[in-house]
């Protein structure tokens, strides 16, 4: 469904990914773990336009998609929660979930969509008309995965839905995603620091270090990879 | 001083305010949504108080229709300037130099606008003649000049359709959102840029209405933006930058002030008491009347 390759983005001087390569297939759950700074954000705004290209090529569905601007990239189906969440925050908590549904596709099925976001995170619906910038963190980070549900999207980019949230919220979070993705046939490529909640919940994994692609393979091999065990699960 | 003079003086300033509120939010959308301090609003208003009088005077169209006749051509107009020149001063870049850009931009096109006209049209004020500038509703001892009543009454219906909008339609959210979060905007499928020109072509529609309603009652000359656009920064920062019900209340504020600064300061001292009252509520609550809470809604 997706394959970027040998994509390279650079900011100013700064290369932040060199020659990255990986695929994800339709209905995969593929997580991409690394240390700060690895370039996995970078890595996901590429995917979702947020970023343009130095190099490389990325293709959805046998599209070259790399010259397209965000929001076309949105209306073919691809739905990015950034990093941050990045909430509207003078925007109600349901006029941000309906702007998840702006694209035409998913308008016409804003009200499954409302029905299935409200009962992942019935405090949503308690705050419906609450100010986005009045939430929690963890409540914004709940809105920010509601809102890319929203879309009804092929594929949802999940870029460290725990970062900054307490244990709990962090637990919701990870059960949220298991959710959706048992009920959706939605392909997920998620980022997470959480490397083991990660690596368990996916199909497939990649470590970023650097800009590069230093390791990939499924859930098993990476879990039992001496190199992630040292690095990233502290054994 | 009896309670009836000071009540007249607060009808008319408020007459007045509506006026400066529908120009006023204009300015306030462009800022909002584009973060561009527009420094030729006041010069699309003078052009729209021309295309009202040139409707009136070559075609016999009363003004107040004129004003609403002016919102298609300079809502198309407006998406014309941001196609060919905004766009090159706004997205991404250093930002330093983009304000930079686009204050040379907006600055530069005043002047062009401005000159233009002087030189087309000639400085000469003019005017439109109606019946009603020169006739007041009597409500008890309160007089209310009939050109003003109408112009408010439109002001306050074309601001309530703003605020429909963009509260009420998905494209009106939509621009919210780009105000709020570009970036994420785009996420949504939203075009920030398609966003951009439709902030400024109904930012500059609505001032352009809002010449044509200053129209029934305030001379035309070219020169006449300078006065207004003032009032109009001042509005839209008393209001809490960016925020449109903000600017509403900025305009009406203004308004007000104005005409209250008559009890105590000669006419032409009449922005004195604007310029007072702004700095005071700088002072005071420097966030603006309405604060965050409320921006770019
Ligand atoms: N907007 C930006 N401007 C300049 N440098 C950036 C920007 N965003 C990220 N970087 C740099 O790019 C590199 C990769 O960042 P990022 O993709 O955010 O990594 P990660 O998400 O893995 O922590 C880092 O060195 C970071 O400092
Ligand atoms: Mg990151």
């Amino acid at each position: 469904m997706l394959k970027v390759s040998g994509l390279s983005v650079a900011y100013g001087g700064l290369q932040a990914l060199a020659g990255v390569s990986l695929e994800v297939a339709e209905g995969e759950f593929v997580a991409i773990v690394g240390p700060n700074g690895a370039g996995k954000s970078t890595l996901m705004k590429a995917v979702a336009g947020g970023v343009s290209l130095a190099a490389g090529s990325i293709e959805y569905r046998g599209q070259d998609i790399g010259g397209l601007p965000s929001h076309a990239r949105a209306r073919l189906g691809i739905a990015h929660v950034p990093e941050g969440r990045k909430v509207f925050p003078s925007l109600t908590v349901l006029e941000n979930l309906e702007m998840g549904s702006y694209r035409p596709a998913a308008r016409r099925r804003r009200a499954d969509g409302l029905d299935t976001v409200f009962g992942l995170f019935p405090v949503l619906r308690e705050r419906r008309d609450q100010l986005a910038g009045s939430l929690s963190g963890g409540e914004q980070q709940m809105l920010a995965l509601g809102r890319g549900l929203m879309a009804q999207p092929d594929l949802l980019l999940l870029d460290e839905p725990s970062q900054g949230l307490g244990p709990r919220i962090v637990e919701g979070i990870f059960e949220a995603i298991a959710a959706i993705r048992k009920s959706h046939r939605v392909t997920i490529l998620l980022v997470e620091q959480r490397v083991v909640e990660a690596l368990e919940l996916c199909d497939r994994g990649y470590v970023l270090e650097t800009g590069r692609v230093v390791l990939g393979g499924d859930r098993e091999t990476l879990l039992a990879d001496p190199r992630v065990q040292h690095a990233y699960l502290g054994t | 001083m009896p309670l009836g003079d000071l009540v007249q003086y607060v009808v008319t300033g408020l007459l007045v305010g509506g006026v400066y509120a529908l120009m006023s939010i204009g300015l306030a959308l462009i800022f909002g949504v584009m973060k561009v301090v527009n420094f030729a609003q006041g010069d699309f208003m003078m052009l729209g108080m021309y295309l009202t009088y040139f409707l009136a005077v070559g075609y016999g169209v009363d003004p107040l229709l004129g004003a609403l006749l002016t919102i298609p051509p300079f809502f198309v107009l407006g998406l014309l300037v941001h196609r060919t020149l905004l766009v090159r001063v706004t997205g991404g870049g250093n930002p330093q130099r983009l304000m930079d850009a686009q204050l040379i931009l907006t600055l530069g096109l005043s002047l062009i606008i401005t000159n233009a006209t002087t030189m087309i049209l000639t400085p000469m004020p003019r005017g439109i003649q109606t019946a009603y500038a020169t006739q007041a509703f009597a409500v008890g001892p309160i007089l209310m000049n009939q050109a003003r009543s109408y112009a408010f009454l439109m002001a306050l219906v074309l601001a309530g359709l703003v605020y429909v909008f963009l509260t009420r339609t998905d494209v009106g959210k939509a621009l919210r959102a780009a105000a709020d979060e570009p970036e994420a905007a785009g996420y949504q499928g939203i075009d920030v840029r398609a966003m951009h020109g439709l902030a400024f072509g109904v930012g500059i529609a609505l001032v352009a209405a809002a010449g044509g309603l200053l129209a029934t009652y305030h001379p035309i000359e070219p020169t006449v933006a300078v006065n207004f656009i003032v009032l109009m920064f001042v509005a839209v920062v008393l209001g809490g930058l960016g925020s449109i019900p903000g600017a509403f209340a900025g305009g009406l504020v203004i308004g007000l002030v104005q005409s209250l600064t008559l009890l105590v300061l000669p006419f032409q001292l009449q922005n004195a008491g604007v310029f007072i009252a702004f700095l005071l509520v700088l002072y005071l609550r420097p966030q603006g009347l309405f604060g965050q809470r409320l921006r770019a809604v």
